[in-house]
Parts: C-alpha cells; sequence; structure tokens
C-alpha cells in the first residue's frame, strides 16, 4: 500500500509539469498561425456583428470596393469566360450556390459545396479546410483551381492588363501599373469585406426589439443556445468558431475528404472542416460541405442523432440531443427566419451587367 | 428505544438541513455565453456534453488552449441557493401524533469560483459560507449552515490525452456514479449515501481530499481511482489512506446521462481508527493523529443510467462493510449494511423547463439488532425553469419525501415537503 501511495504522490508531482509541457504528443507542424486566429480565443457570447478587421495593408476605398465587384462578377477571369466568383458564390443563393457540389468551367463538378462569401471577412482562415489565412490569398485559389475557374494566374493577369478599363481603374486605385495578381486579390477580398449581413430579426432582438423575433423562433434560439448545443461551434457574432470539426458526415465513401487533415497533417483533424456561420442559413441549402443535407431540418435532424456515430475520429461534442419534434420546429424557425438579413446593402446585390463591367 | 429512533431521526435531519444546494455553474454559462441547458440536462444534473467538459478539465473537448483562461474571463464567481417554504413531519412510533415543523428559510448556499488557469490546468472551488445568525444571537435555527471549503481541486487534464487527468485537493470522488451534489432533489439526498456507520466517520456521499487519477475513452469507457483521507473536517485520523476504483462503460452514444445507456462498478476501501488518540499520540504537521487499533472498511456497489427519450432511469445499489466493528454489534463481527435507489427523471418542454422526477431509496441495515431501522423512502419533485435565451437559471422547485424506519419493533415515519426557488447567478 506504501508504495502504491508513494508512486501515486510521485505522479502527482509530475503531473503539472507534464501538463505545463504539453501532453499531446508531437504534433506535426501546422501552417503559420495568423495574428487573427492567433487571438480567437473562445467561445464568445452570440451577438450584433463588429465591423470587419481591415488589414492594414489593404485599406478599403469606395473605388477599390467597386473595382473587387467588378472583378467578383467578371467571368472574364476564369479560363472559358464562362465562371465568375460571383457563380459559385450567388448573391442569390446566399452568397454560395445551388450545389449540392460547386459547378466549374465545362461542367466540372466539385468535391465540396461553396461556402458563403457572406461574412467571410469574419473567419480567421478561409476555405472549408482553412488552407487559406486571408481573403486576399483565398481570392486567388480558385482562379487557377482545374475544376473551378480553370484559368492561370499569368493567362489572368495577361487578360485584365489587356482590359483598358480595367488598367485604368487598377491605377487610379492602386497608382501602379501593370496590373498584378495581388492587386486583384486585394480589390476582390476589400468587396468582399463589405459582404457583411447585420440586420437580421436576431441583430433586432438582441438590440431590445421585442417583437423582431416570433415566440417561436425565440425558443428556437434559447434551444440553439441551450439543449441544442449549437454554440458549441457556432458562437460569437457571426455564429461560427471558425474551427474545424469531424460530423462523420461520409463514413462510408470510399475515398472520404480528409478535410483539414490534408493541411495540417494532424490526426485529430482527419475528415474535419471548418464551421460555417449560421447567418442566412435559410437562403443556402443544400448543407454541410458536401451538400448532404437537402434542409435545414434534415441538419438538425443529423445533429440530434448525434452526427455520423460511425467515424472513429467523431468530434467528442457531437452526442445525440434528444430533441423533440416541437424543438426541432423551433430551431428551424430560428435559424431560417431568425438569421436571415435584411439589409438592403447586402440582400439585394446585383451581378454588375456586362455593359457595367470595364472594356 | 424510543430515544434511539430520535437520535436516529435527528441523525438523518440533520444533513438534510445542512445539505449545500449542489453544484451549477454559471461563471462557465458567462464566460462562454451559454445557456444552461448546454452542459446540464437541466441544472444541476449534467447531460453527456457538460459531463465531457467536467471531465475535459473545464475545457470544450478537443479545444483545449483555445479558450479564455481566468485571467482573460470575466469574474469567475457564482452564486447558487434556494429560499422558500419548508415542512417538516415526523411520527417517532406508530401511535404517536405528528410532530410538524414549517417556515421560511434558505436551504444553504453555496460560493463557486472555477475557471481554466492555463491549458489543462484547471481549479474548482465551492466555498458554503456560514448562513446562521452571528452566534451570540444563534437560536439553533433548522437552517443553519456551518461555513465550510466543499470542494477545492486543481484539475491537470490530458497528461496522456483523454486517458490520464489528475484532480488534487477536496472534491467529488468518481466513486458516486450517480452525483448527489448534481441532483434534482434539494431536501433528499441519496440516503445510502448518507448512512453513517458506528464508529466511522467515512460517509460515502461527502467530499473527499486525496488525488484522482481518471480517464475517458471513445470506447465509452471510463476510470477513476483515488487515494484520499476523509473530508478535511472529518479525516480519517490515521496514517492509512483509503483507495478506490470506479469503472464504466457507456453503450451507444453519449456519456449515460442523457444518452447512451451506462453500466458501471465501483469499490472503496480504507481504515478507519477504532479508537481515535491515545495519550501518546502527537498530531502531526497535517493535523493527524495516528489512531489506535485501525479495523479495515470498505464499498461496494453497480449502477445503471438508461435513456431514453428524455427519460433517464438510474439505480444504484452497494454493499458497505465495517470490519470488526464495535459497541452495537459484537466486536468480532462485522458491521454490514446495503441499500441503493431507483430514479426515474423526465424532461419536457422546450429546452427542458419541465423536470418531473421520482425517487425511491433504501438502506437495509444489518440483521443483528443493533437499533438501527431499515429505511424507506418515497419522493418525488416537479421542476419548472425560468429564464430566457442566455440563461435559465431560476427553478420553481416543489419536492416532498416520505421516509419510513421501520426497525424491530416499531416504526416511525418522516414527511418532507418543501415549495423553494432555487436560483443561481
Amino acid at each position: 500500500m506504501n508504495r502504491l501511495v508513494a508512486f501515486l504522490a510521485a505522479a502527482a508531482l509530475l503531473a503539472p509539469i507534464a501538463a505545463l509541457a504539453g501532453g499531446d504528443g508531437a504534433k506535426p507542424a501546422a501552417p503559420p498561425v495568423t495574428e487573427t486566429s492567433a487571438l480567437w480565443l473562445g467561445p464568445e457570447k452570440l451577438g450584433v456583428l463588429p465591423p470587419p478587421v481591415i488589414p492594414p495593408d489593404n485599406p478599403q476605398t469606395a473605388r477599390k470596393i467597386l473595382l473587387g465587384k467588378q472583378l467578383y462578377f467578371d467571368t472574364r477571369l476564369s479560363q472559358d469566360n464562362t465562371i465568375s466568383c460571383a457563380t459559385c458564390h450567388s448573391p442569390t443563393m446566399g452568397w454560395s450556390d445551388e450545389g449540392p457540389t460547386s459547378k466549374g468551367i465545362k461542367g466540372q463538378m466539385g468535391g465540396r459545396r461553396s461556402p458563403p462569401a457572406s461574412n467571410s471577412a469574419y473567419n480567421p482562415l478561409q476555405f472549408w479546410d482553412g488552407r487559406s489565412p486571408s481573403l486576399e490569398d483565398q481570392a486567388k485559389g480558385p482562379i487557377q483551381n482545374p475544376i473551378e475557374m480553370g484559368n492561370t494566374h499569368q493567362v489572368m493577369i495577361r487578360t485584365v492588363n489587356d482590359i483598358p478599363g480595367y488598367v485604368e481603374e487598377f491605377k487610379t486605385v492602386f497608382g501602379t501599373t501593370p496590373i498584378t495578381v495581388d492587386q486583384v486579390a486585394q480589390a476582390i477580398a476589400a468587396f468582399e469585406r463589405t459582404i457583411v449581413t447585420t440586420d437580421s430579426p436576431f441583430d433586432r432582438f438582441v438590440k431590445g426589439d421585442e417583437t423582431a423575433l416570433t415566440k417561436l423562433e425565440r425558443r428556437g434560439l434559447e434551444i440553439f443556445n441551450g439543449k441544442g448545443r449549437c454554440t458549441c461551434c457556432h458562437w460569437g457574432p457571426n455564429f461560427s468558431d471558425g474551427r474545424f470539426h469531424n460530423l462523420g458526415t461520409h463514413p462510408d465513401m470510399e475515398k472520404p475528404d480528409n478535410g483539414r487533415y490534408d493541411i495540417t497533417k494532424n490526426p485529430k483533424d482527419m475528415g474535419a472542416f471548418k464551421t460555417p456561420t449560421m447567418r442566412d442559413v435559410g437562403l443556402r441549402p443544400p448543407y454541410l460541405h458536401m451538400g448532404n443535407e437537402k434542409t435545414v431540418e434534415d441538419v438538425i435532424v443529423f445533429y440530434n442523432k448525434g452526427g455520423g456515430l460511425q467515424d472513429k475520429n467523431l468530434d467528442r461534442m457531437m452526442i445525440p440531443l434528444g430533441l423533440s419534434k416541437g424543438e426541432i420546429d423551433a430551431l428551424v424557425a430560428f435559424l431560417e427566419h431568425g438569421l436571415t438579413s435584411l439589409n438592403p446593402e447586402v440582400a439585394d446585390v446585383k451581378p454588375v451587367p456586362a455593359s457595367e463591367m470595364p472594356q | 428505544m424510543k430515544k434511539i429512533f430520535v437520535i436516529l431521526l435527528v441523525l438523518i435531519a440533520l444533513p438534510l438541513a445542512l445539505s449545500s444546494p449542489g453544484q451549477a455553474i454559471p461563471a462557465f454559462a458567462r464566460k462562454y455565453g451559454f445557456n444552461c441547458m448546454m452542459c446540464h440536462t437541466a441544472y444541476p444534473k449534467l447531460n453527456d456534453w457538460g459531463q465531457r467538459y467536467r471531465d475535459n478539465g473545464y475545457q470544450l473537448p478537443n479545444q483545449e488552449g483555445r479558450e479564455k483562461t481566468l485571467f482573460d474571463s470575466h469574474t469567475p464567481i457564482a452564486f447558487r441557493t434556494s429560499t422558500g417554504w419548508n415542512g417538516y413531519t415526523v411520527k417517532p412510533t406508530d401511535d404517536a401524533s405528528g410532530q410538524t415543523t414549517s417556515g421560511f428559510g434558505v436551504k444553504g448556499l453555496d460560493l463557486l469560483a472555477a475557471g481554466v488557469l492555463h491549458k489543462n490546468v484547471s481549479v474548482l472551488l465551492i466555498y458554503t459560507p456560514r448562513i446562521d445568525e452571528p452566534f451570540g444571537d444563534y437560536t439553533g435555527s433548522s437552517e443553519s449552515q456551518p461555513g465550510a471549503l466543499e470542494s477545492v481541486s486543481i484539475v491537470f487534464s490530458n497528461i496522456v490525452k483523454d486517458a490520464l487527468n489528475l484532480r488534487i485537493g477536496r472534491f467529488e470522488p468518481a466513486y458516486h456514479l450517480m452525483s448527489s451534489k448534481r441532483s434534482y432533489y434539494l431536501l433528499s439526498p441519496y440516503d445510502v449515501y448518507e448512512y453513517q456507520t458506528p464508529g466511522n466517520n467515512f460517509l460515502f456521499g461527502d467530499n473527499q481530499i486525496g488525488f484522482e487519477a481518471s480517464g475517458h475513452f471513445r470506447m465509452g469507457f471510463k476510470y477513476g481511482l483515488g487515494v484520499v483521507n476523509g473530508t478535511g473536517a472529518l479525516p480519517d485520523n490515521n496514517k492509512f489512506k483509503d483507495v478506490y476504483l470506479t469503472l464504466s462503460q457507456t453503450i451507444g452514444a453519449g456519456d449515460g446521462q442523457n444518452a447512451g445507456q451506462r453500466i458501471g462498478a465501483f469499490v472503496c476501501y480504507g481504515k478507519r481508527p477504532t479508537s481515535l488518540s491515545d495519550s501518546l499520540s502527537i498530531p502531526s504537521p497535517t493535523g493527524e493523529v495516528a489512531g489506535c487499533d485501525n479495523k479495515a472498511y470498505y464499498r461496494y456497489g453497480g449502477a445503471v443510467s438508461l435513456n431514453w427519450m428524455t427519460f433517464n432511469l438510474a439505480a444504484l445499489y452497494m454493499r458497505g462493510v465495517d470490519n470488526d466493528s464495535y459497541e452495537l454489534i459484537e466486536e468480532t463481527k462485522d458491521y454490514e449494511y446495503g441499500g441503493g435507489f431507483v430514479e426515474l427523471d423526465y424532461a419536457g418542454l422546450w429546452n427542458n423547463r419541465l423536470v418531473a422526477s421520482a425517487l425511491y431509496n433504501w438502506v437495509e441495515p444489518p440483521s443483528e439488532d443493533t437499533g438501527a431501522a431499515e429505511i424507506a423512502a418515497y419522493s418525488g419533485l416537479i421542476r419548472y425553469y425560468i429564464g430566457d435565451w442566455s440563461a435559465v437559471n431560476v427553478a420553481l422547485h416543489a419536492e416532498y419525501t416520505h421516509r419510513i424506519l421501520e426497525a424491530t419493533d416499531n416504526t416511525a415515519t418522516e414527511d418532507i415537503y418543501s415549495m423553494l426557488v432555487d436560483f443561481a447567478f
């Protein structure tokens, strides 16, 4: 007995040292942690969105935002002049697309669904797998993705430099010529930072308008933040932790999408994908990164079962919820209506017509 | 014999009067902005998510190091108390008329502080301040609560990811497979947890001082292994430490709190001094005194927790043995008793705002005529929670218990009833 006590006492003394030294074992190198994600401690309370953080090296100007909007809707950035950013991140589809996954040039289907461009300014990392640390970096990706816009940066830059209207606008905005890939990305990112949905019934409710949410929607909000346990990942003003979780969405696939693991090579990230914002979620079915679930209700039913329980790397936060049909209905009401933005400068954004594109 | 009954009734009633409301920690909810029902089926009972959060050292599972520490967040202090009307009726014998006392009162107060100090290092402190009148005016109110440090522990989590966590201090031991600290019942604790054997100050329901290693695994298996030595107020008073082991397995998704089906077993073993001290003993710097004539005692049992929709059926059975117990039984004989409880909980309305529960407790004392009564208690409660989307932290609570104490030649009964407001902030 005395030996046992001595052993356990020694373990007790060593434990703090081991804990402080980090007990997770050796980890493969992760991509550099950006300042934004390093400061991203949470969870935070649900609330009203603050203004997005503007990077010092890409300040917002009205001319740059307009230029970015033109580029965002310009199909000439793609290899065959058919695909623009807005094709897959359409304002009429909640800044995503009709899915289930995204369609690129020549009718090619991507493996994942388009994450919404709205409120993407609040993501510490971009893409479903977080491989990009900023909107500027993200904007360059799809242009040269063979399934998406199918172009190369060199060809795209030659194209825009051959358009006098763009050369003139870029010179006005950036003060230099010729146009560079970084300038294109900066302009698009500047526009995307204006796609901020700030006037949902939820926002009005938390500002004090008791009538903004119906009784059913208020119950849905309470369940969202309580028994439904939605806010353990969908927290903060943007309803997203910006982190990566494995929900067990496709355990039966022959070649499952590794998600975040392909970026970090950390086994705990296997099958994990970024938590999307819940703002305007009712506008962009279907859901999850592969569009597996057709409706908001389908997603809640999926969570109510505890997600894909067969997945060996299922997130520890995924546990059956025990929601009743009435509670599911309340959650659906809150998500589909209570979080749908009403601010016209975002909700009513129209594509830039060809006649207004730089020529 | 009647005197013995009265003494027994007082011994049973005293813990009820002194019982702390238990644990629910709004400081956590405030830190994250979560509603109480994130972690609780309905507070104070933990749901599976809350259990995993607790098991992970008050950190979100897999999010260690990425949440605010005590230095970054709001003041991590919370309060919980309940106040309202209580009634107590006792019939000391079959033919006696009932004696009733009732009135308004405050049933204990908890001051809680908890949070993360550093990645995988967290603390929990529960202080129950004295809430009776100042000593000079003390008139013996049944609502007295002596000040006590109910719990203070530091947790080192994920020393080996999920598999080894260490809790040091004064804490609720893992052999409480059903937590009496987080039970809906405010006045009727699990009788078998509170059963006091003669000459042994170990109480199964008490928090213990020492350390505990624990682990939880994806397959649903959990263990808890501890070395402790009493409560502090009631130290073991000898150099021998008590040890315990708890094992449980959950079948299906969840931790058996509100999802999955859990089965578990526990055993704890210790020694208690049958003579508290002798004239030659010198207290150690930590206050211990070498006890004399130490004898072994042990407790063992099993529990199941079954879930269907929002129903939870929990049952626990345990046996206790004090070797060569003395005074009431012959010294050469062991003092053996058994008991348990069956509890059925239901949570309903949206966000589990309504809770109803039925509880049956029983304790079987030794078969020898020790004067101890067999206990059977029937309890029921209903709670309705008030609040909004950010917090559901006020519960209207009605509870009733009918307890029968049946001895060889007499049967006594007591009825406890209350209508309280149980709130935390």
